[in-house]
């Protein structure tokens, strides 16, 4: 177990390290000379920083929980379709979409009680997002078209059908800039003595063990990973892998709208025009590096949480700038997909590849038509 | 336990500053300040709005003996966050850049009383309880409730009547135009009404096109391909006209854009940039910008900061225009030899004349 553990956590937390070590290197080679010297404490000062906005107060910890929040939640809607074998590049569009849904329904409880208020916006989230997500399921179960192909266009969709919304229905009359109206007794409570620390931050937190409980203790679970790990065997062993494939990319979808409607109805209020968000995209990261596994998301949706939140800091004192986080990222995420040079670098034997490793990602077009 | 030690840490840190406080006020207002700057969504280096509040806020700095830094906004979700941080780091003046930070702004400045903060665009709107106001009522008296919130606002029509000047000098065909971004922006509008205004005091008979793009945001301001074809259209509606001045940001660039493609096959087109000298900022369409309509951003910044340090600073709007160099024409650089000296003179003329009070450049044209 112990060993599973440590097998399971040292390539990623490698790729952290490494991560860091060439943010280093990159900090260092382009910020300006000072008298003809690089500023080789630079990387200390940065990281110090780092570390001081994300957890050296108690402000500084709820707001890298607040930034983890919705990584976590599309995070594990990433990682579950991996499970299944899905690529769910969607849920970009499936964040987009429930946060809609909670502006809308939120806007329209604006005035009613926040018992009733805030449930009903939640939920129109959730519904916005698995609805969302079901469309590409269904496209894959019944027609083939490969969910890559057809998340990446449903992002676009809902790009379109929200500027169309919020520029045109949506719009709050009296606001210059185009906006949906506030979200009035819908927005969430925050958590005592914080200042921006909703609670979808517990929301977050419930869905790790649920998903994990889903996963590996249901025999819903069991199937979606039999499907992932092996559609033909799943089929054959009795499994359905079409109304698996449904279900998982609507869960799937119901985790990011879920995300989308934290995001709204805890932090804007409101969903501006351009609402700019990446965090479906970097939902990909945190699931990559998370091994898709439910901790696994928890743990790297904290870190990237951590890195948001003591971005500004970082800026403030060592003027290193917030882009630097995005290099981070990618560096982590690049010594993941490459972890042969990991291992040559830290002389890290490669264990159990083979039989006893799950590693399933995603199968080839070839595959496809199998279903 | 845990509580107990934030607590003593937090009693420590306010301890601390208030000696630090303590020693400031000892020596001259401001030194030792820190200035931290908000951008609005994009990069610091942008050529435009967030690189000049910030040359300003540097200069303003550094006047005053302080230190200045910027936090990049990522997204609209993290105004609020940028803005904390500052607070945090227990920064005297902070600078929030563009009209989508007001409400944020606002808030912050309520909240927090002993810091100043300087909001580059943002006509200061709020209610009787100092909350940002929305609808556009503006009951309250930023002076008493919120007398740390300086906005930083332009007198548009200034600038624009100039260029307007310019441009019905330059054009042989007295046939010109404006291509706004959103009519509803009154920077907007001011900057077309004065460009109308100032063409007609040279010549009352001169053909102006007004022209807005959108109501979208994004396509009135942040689609400089959509711009060009919006110009084009335009110039094939008209094919006389040879002024084209711009007032929609990025979209405006592809209008700029426009000009210098239709300079090519009659030289007598010219375009006239907008907000920043976009001679110098957009140098891909150099060859065809005669002058720019300018907000002197870092002047103004730079101005509002040294008067929130020495106390000069009272709230509400403070007005950039003639008056106190906040606008201006940029240098025509490449294309002096396009503009005579008596056209100068008229420009010169009509910049005293605004910055004394006695010429209003939209009073001049009311109908």
């Amino acid at each position: 177990m112990i060993q599973r553990l440590r097998d399971q956590l040292l390539i990623p937390a490698l790729a952290v390290v490494m991560g860091l070590f060439v943010g280093a290197i990159v900090m260092i080679v382009t910020s300006p000379l000072i008298d003809g010297q690089f500023q080789l404490d630079l990387p200390l000062k940065a990281y110090g920083a780092l570390i001081d906005g994300s957890v050296g107060s108690f402000n500084a910890i709820i707001q890298t929980l607040v930034e983890a929040t919705p990584l976590v939640l599309a995070g594990l809607a990433v990682g579950l379709g991996f499970k299944a074998g899905l690529f769910n590049i969607g849920a970009q569009g499936q964040f987009l979409l429930g946060a809609l849904g909670a502006a809308l329904v939120g806007g329209w409880l604006a005035g009613a009680s926040p018992w009733v208020a805030i449930p009903l916006a939640l939920l129109a989230g959730v519904i916005a997002g698995a609805i969302y997500g079901f469309i590409p399921g269904a496209l894959k179960a019944f027609t083939g078209a490969h969910e890559v192909v057809t998340t990446i266009m449903l992002n676009y969709i809902a790009l379109y059908i929200l500027a169309y919304l919020i520029t045109g229905p949506l719009r709050d009359p009296f606001a210059t800039f185009a906006r949906t109206v506030d979200v009035g007794n819908a927005a969430l409570p925050l958590l005592p003595e914080t200042r921006n620390g909703h609670i979808g931050i517990l929301l977050a937190a419930a869905a790790v063990p649920i998903v994990w409980w889903l996963l590996f203790r249901s025999t819903l679970g069991f199937q979606i990973r039999a499907v992932g790990a092996n559609p033909d065997a799943a089929r054959y062993a009795g499994m359905r892998p079409r109304a698996l494939i449904i279900l998982t990319m609507s869960v799937s979808g119901l985790l990011a709208g879920l995300a989308g409607a934290i995001q709204i109805l805890g932090l804007t209020k409101h969903m501006p025009i351009g609402y700019a968000s990446s965090i479906g995209f970097d939902a990909i990261a945190v699931a990559l590096l998370g091994r898709s596994h439910p901790l696994g998301v928890l743990l790297a949706a904290l870190l990237f949480g951590a890195m948001r939140a003591g971005s500004g800091l970082m800026q403030v004192r060592a003027g290193i700038p917030v882009q630097m986080i995005d290099v981070l990222q990618g560096v982590i995420l690049f010594f993941l997909a490459a972890d042969v040079i990991l291992r040559w670098v830290f002389r890290v034997r490669a264990r159990g590849t083979g039989i006893g490793q799950e590693s399933t990602v995603t199968r080839s077009y070839g595959g496809q038509t199998s279903i | 336990m845990r509580r107990t030690r934030v607590t003593a840490l937090a009693a420590v840190v306010a301890a601390t500053s208030i000696v630090a406080a303590g020693a400031v006020s000892a020596q001259s207002p401001g030194e030792g300040w820190k200035v931290g700057l908000v951008t609005d969504v994009g990069t610091l280096d942008d050529r435009n709005f967030n690189q000049y509040s910030w040359e300003g806020a540097e200069q303003g700095a550094q006047a005053i003996g302080g230190t200045a830094t910027a936090i990049v906004t990522q997204g609209s979700a993290d105004y609020n966050k940028n803005i904390q941080t500052f607070i945090d780091q227990g920064t005297q003046v902070i600078v929030t850049v563009g009209f989508a930070l007001g409400a944020d702004t606002v808030a912050a400045a309520k909240a927090n009383p002993d810091v100043f903060f300087i909001g580059v665009d943002q006509g200061v709107c709020i209610d009787e309880n100092g909350d940002n106001d929305g609808t556009f009522t503006c009951a309250g008296d930023p002076a008493v409730l919120l007398p740390n919130y300086q906005g930083v606002i332009f007198a548009e029509a200034q600038p624009g009547y100039l260029a307007g000047i310019v441009a019905a000098n330059v054009s042989k065909s007295q046939h010109i135009a404006v291509i706004g971004g959103a009519a509803f922006i009154p920077a907007v509008k001011n900057y077309a009404e004065g460009y109308a205004a100032g063409a007609r005091s040279v010549n009352p008979d001169i053909k102006v096109e007004i022209q807005y793009v959108s109501d979208d945001l994004n396509k009135a301001f942040n689609d400089p391909a959509g711009g060009k074809a919006f110009a084009e259209q335009l110039l094939s509606l008209h094919p006389d006209i040879d002024v084209l001045f711009q007032a929609a940001g990025k979209t405006g660039n592809g209008v700029l854009q426009a000009a210098c493609e239709a300079k090519a096959a009659n030289p007598d087109v010219w375009g006239i940039g907008v907000d920043v000298d976009q001679f110098l900022s957009t140098p891909e369409n150099a060859a065809c910008i005669l002058t720019s309509a300018e907000k002197k951003l870092s002047n103004a910044v730079s101005a509002a900061v040294q008067a929130a340090a020495d106390g000069t600073s009272v709230g509400g709007n403070s007005l950039y225009s003639a008056a106190n160099e906040g606008i201006g024409l940029s240098p025509y650089h490449d294309h002096e030899a396009a503009v005579s000296a008596d056209v100068q003179a008229a420009v010169d003329a009509a910049f005293q004349a605004m910055a004394a009070g006695t010429l209003d450049p939209l009073g001049a044209t009311a109908p």
